[in-house]
């Protein structure tokens, strides 16, 4: 415990020498007294200007950040944060518990257009995917959630899905949680400062701009994924335009998905994999039943990829050991995007997204295969379909 | 809410405008009392009723208190106090990790025991106004202070936002008496307050966050098998992020504070260059460490009944601060270490009274305290004994399999700013920092006072909470 010797003796002004003139003892410097009232001193300085020059500085500085970022090509958007996520997950508790739930990882998310959507079924969709993320633990938070009764959309993108990886895994947890303090910082944020500054996007953040430069390589790490996607304040995003603007950028994300490529072909061991994936289809085809017994409407859909990614997929997850198990496991029907001539021939830039324009167009096509094949009211035997898959 | 948030900024923005207003002193007590609850309602509003609690008990034990004629009544009062104030403590803080340990110790003899798993939520700061509230009581009780004269003055010293949820832990007598009259931040005042701001939040937002914990965190929360290099950059990584968390929000706070017109105390003074144990804690958690000198170490006999009755209340008081700092005996084992260094410090001190140092001599023992903290903070950061032993070894070079874990970045990184911090340290550890800013020209205060404020916005926080909150 502290002795009698101060920590505040002693204590020099800093050029002159002398007793520093600012020096307070502190409660280690009184013990067993009652402590008095604290001193806090102002610096003598004239506050007044340094304020002025310190805000206009700041100013320039934030103005010529902004500047550098719109010249790389940024633009402004709204970030794709928990709160965003919660948002849209609580329109399920507030009476919308009969809509269409879009659940899957980034391609379903940057792959589906929400407005295209909602002109053609009247209804906005809840966007609920998460890019890098498996839809396992949302699927069974809405399992579990008797208030949603509406239809659900699943995304498979192979890797992820039957990998169980959970990039953005923590978001459940986050919406039961989320503070009102939370809520009220993603509010503000999503009017005032997201929309006007480009920078705001955590790939431009000082750390991450720092850490992507070429430093010497010590540990092999899978590469972060850059900016991808705009998203808008309903959680509708799509491709950045730079994918296909920039063909540097373009291969940066091409590498980063080799990198990540390569890894996944190292790691985990095969039998590990393989029992994982059994998991990940069991749990699935658990709270897939829970929503099937009251009523929702399930559908699968494994959306296009391209080039060496799809060649990755098709080689690592073989559809009749990913696919196919899922569909009689679960005994849900679902559209594989290959066996859909509408479905196919849009462009993918970096093998993995279908660019923004294509996206609409896709999303057209996906809804009227939906509407024919499986919820339309002229659908042909859906509970044949899943009769048969059972 | 936390202060780095933009919830806060608003929050912030709309108290000092209120309290700009020329309003009646009560009103604007009023007002500040019913900002610091909407401050801690932000949070989880149920935990409202909590502060109520304490603030109610405490009051009014310390007004039986005065009014009690026989000791054994005064003694009641204060046991209210203290049992009501740790019981809440206890149920919300240890009442899991109690019924842990009950529950091995009785498997260890054989019997089998499965109680429900209470998922109770900590409410946050409940450590830190729980002290202060008790220190009314017993500063009444041990007659060093009165009464305060009225609930809302009592109530906004529990209350007041700027110290409610993370310190400084105050008393009664160093707060309640600034409420007594009105008082308004001068001009001066309000911009150095937020100049404070500014750099306690540039330390939470830019060092702590941003380079320093994640550096930590692939070590301290992987299975990985650290070498030495990554052992000790972890280590000394967590070093400089909980340094920067924790006086980057005693900063803030005081800055939050002075912006309102009033005074808190220091918290920390520099603390990575102090020489001995001692030193570190008087530089430390100040608050923490002189409450705890002052409502457990001298109460147990201090140093006032030989050599023995010392040491044991030494000991006492540090595993004790240790178990205050979180429900695992991680916690207790560091702060076990600090008693341990604190009574070889107080050995080799009687042994060596007459010696002092040279200035090489001196530079080594504080590099010697220093890395010995660091050899405690890994016992404090671990959240099991097994994965605190793995880092040891890899600080000890006893990891022979080990494969590098941080990327040259983080290192760098790491290297940069804890560097800095200690060369921050040894330099102000003998001035003030008001001192220094006096001194310096008016266009470079501007200068770093913009580049800290640009450095916050870029490097774009997640408003993580900070790691005293657990607490």
């Amino acid at each position: 415990m502290p002795s009698s010797t101060s920590s505040s003796d002693g204590l020099r002004d800093a050029r002159a020498g002398t007793p520093d003139r600012y020096a307070r003892q502190t409660a280690a410097d009184r013990p067993g007294v009652a402590q008095p009232v604290p001193v806090r001193p102002v610096p003598a300085q004239p506050w007044g200007r340094i304020l002025l020059g310190t805000v206009l500085l700041l100013v320039l500085l934030v103005a010529g950040w902004e500047e550098y970022w719109r010249a790389y090509g940024a633009r402004p958007g709204i970030a794709n944060t928990f709160g965003l996520w919660s948002i849209q997950r609580r329109r399920i508790d507030a009476g919308e518990g009969a809509a269409t739930v879009l659940l899957g990882d980034s391609r379903l998310y940057f792959d589906i257009h929400l407005p295209v959507w909602e002109r053609l079924d009247g209804r906005r969709p809840i966007q609920l995917s998460f890019e890098g993320t498996a839809p396992l633990p949302v699927l069974e938070d809405l399992a579990a959630d008797p208030k949603f009764t509406g239809r659900l959309l699943i995304g498979v993108a192979p890797d992820v899905f039957f990998s169980g990886f959970k990039f953005r895994g923590a978001a459940v947890g986050y919406a039961r949680k989320e503070s009102p303090s939370q809520r009220i910082g993603q509010w503000l944020s999503m009017h005032f400062i997201e929309p006007y500054f480009a920078f705001d996007d955590p790939d431009y953040a000082l750390q991450t701009v720092l850490a992507r430069q070429p430093w010497p390589v010590r540990v092999h790490q899978r590469l972060p994924v850059r900016k991808l996607a705009m998203t808008e304040s309903d959680r509708n995003t799509y491709l950045w335009s730079k994918l296909e603007t920039d063909p540097e950028y373009r291969t940066i994300i091409r590498n980063t998905w080799l990198n990540h490529m390569q890894r996944w072909d190292d790691e985990p061991p095969p039998a590990a994999a393989l029992k994982n994936e059994k998991e990940q289809i069991e749990r699935t085809a658990h709270a897939v039943a829970k929503l099937r017994a009251r009523g929702v409407k399930v559908l699968f859909v494994r959306m296009p990829s391209d080039g060496a990614y799809l060649e990755f997929e098709n080689r690592k997850y073989p559809r009749a050991r990913t696919w196919d198990a899922l569909l009689a496991a679960s005994g849900v029907p679902g559209i594989y995007f290959a066996d859909y001539p509408e479905l196919q021939g849009y462009e993918l830039p970096e093998w993995s997204h279908i660019k923004h324009s294509d996206a609409e167009r896709f999303t057209g096509e996906l809804y009227k295969v939906i509407q024919r094949d499986f919820w339309g009211p002229n659908a042909p035997g859906v509970s044949a379909k899943a009769s048969a898959a059972r | 809410m936390v202060f780095n948030s933009l919830t806060f900024v608003v929050f912030f923005a709309c108290v000092l405008a209120l309290h700009a207003l020329p309003l009646p002193w009560t009103a604007k007590k009023i007002n500040l009392a019913v900002a610091s609850y909407l401050f801690y309602a932000a949070w989880n509003p149920p935990f409202v009723i909590l502060l109520w609690v304490s603030t109610v008990v405490d009051w009014y034990a310390a007004q039986g208190l005065v009014k009690a004629k026989r000791p054994t009544s005064r003694h009641a009062w204060m046991l209210l106090s203290v049992i009501a104030n740790l019981g809440m403590l206890g149920y919300f803080k240890y009442g899991q990790f109690l019924l842990d340990n009950f529950t091995s110790l009785i498997s260890a003899v054989g019997i089998a025991y499965h109680p429900a798993h209470y998922d109770i939520v900590l409410p946050v700061g409940i450590s830190f106004y729980t002290f202060a509230t008790m220190s009314y009581t017993l500063d009444v009780y041990l007659r060093r202070a009165t009464p305060a004269q009225n609930l809302l003055d009592y109530a906004l010293f529990v209350t007041f936002f700027p110290h409610l949820v993370a310190g400084p832990i105050m008393r009664p007598t160093e707060l309640v008496p600034q409420f007594a009259q009105p008082r308004r931040a001068t001009a001066e005042q309000l911009r150095f307050g937020l100049a404070l701001m500014t750099l306690g939040l540039f330390n939470k937002i830019v060092l702590a966050d941003s380079f320093l914990a994640s550096a930590a965190e692939r070590v301290y929360d992987s299975d990985k098998i650290p070498g030495a290099l990554d052992a000790w950059a972890a280590t000394l990584a967590f070093s400089g992020q909980i340094f920067c968390d924790f006086a980057g929000y005693s900063t803030t706070a005081i800055g939050a504070a002075l912006c309102l017109g009033f005074a808190m105390p220091d918290n920390f003074r520099f603390p990575y260059a102090a020489v001995g144990f001692s030193d570190f804690w008087r530089r430390w958690h100040i608050t923490l460490s002189s409450w705890l000198r002052d409502y457990l170490y001298i109460p147990l006999g201090g140093n006032r009944h030989g050599a023995r009755r010392t040491y044991a209340a030494l000991m006492a008081t540090m595993l004790l601060g240790g178990l205050w700092h979180g429900a695992n005996w991680t916690f207790v084992a560091w702060g076990g270490l600090h008693g341990v260094y604190l009574a070889a410090e107080r050995v080799l001190r009687v042994r060596f009274a007459n010696y002092r140092p040279g200035p090489l001599a001196f530079v080594a023992l504080g590099l010697l305290t220093y890395t010995l903290v660091n050899v405690t903070w890994v016992f404090f950061r671990a959240k099991t004994f097994g994965k605190a032993w793995v880092v040891l070894r890899g600080m000890f070079g006893q990891n022979a399999a080990a494969k590098p874990i941080l990327a040259t970045f983080s290192l760098l990184s790491v290297a940069a700013i804890v560097g800095g911090i200690l060369l921050t340290h040894w330099l102000m550890r003998a001035r003030t920092l008001e001192s220094v800013i006096a001194r310096a020209p008016a266009a470079a205060v501007s200068m770093i006072w913009a580049l800290m404020a640009f450095a916050i916005i870029i490097a774009q926080g997640a408003g993580n909470a900070f790691i005293y909150f657990q607490f």
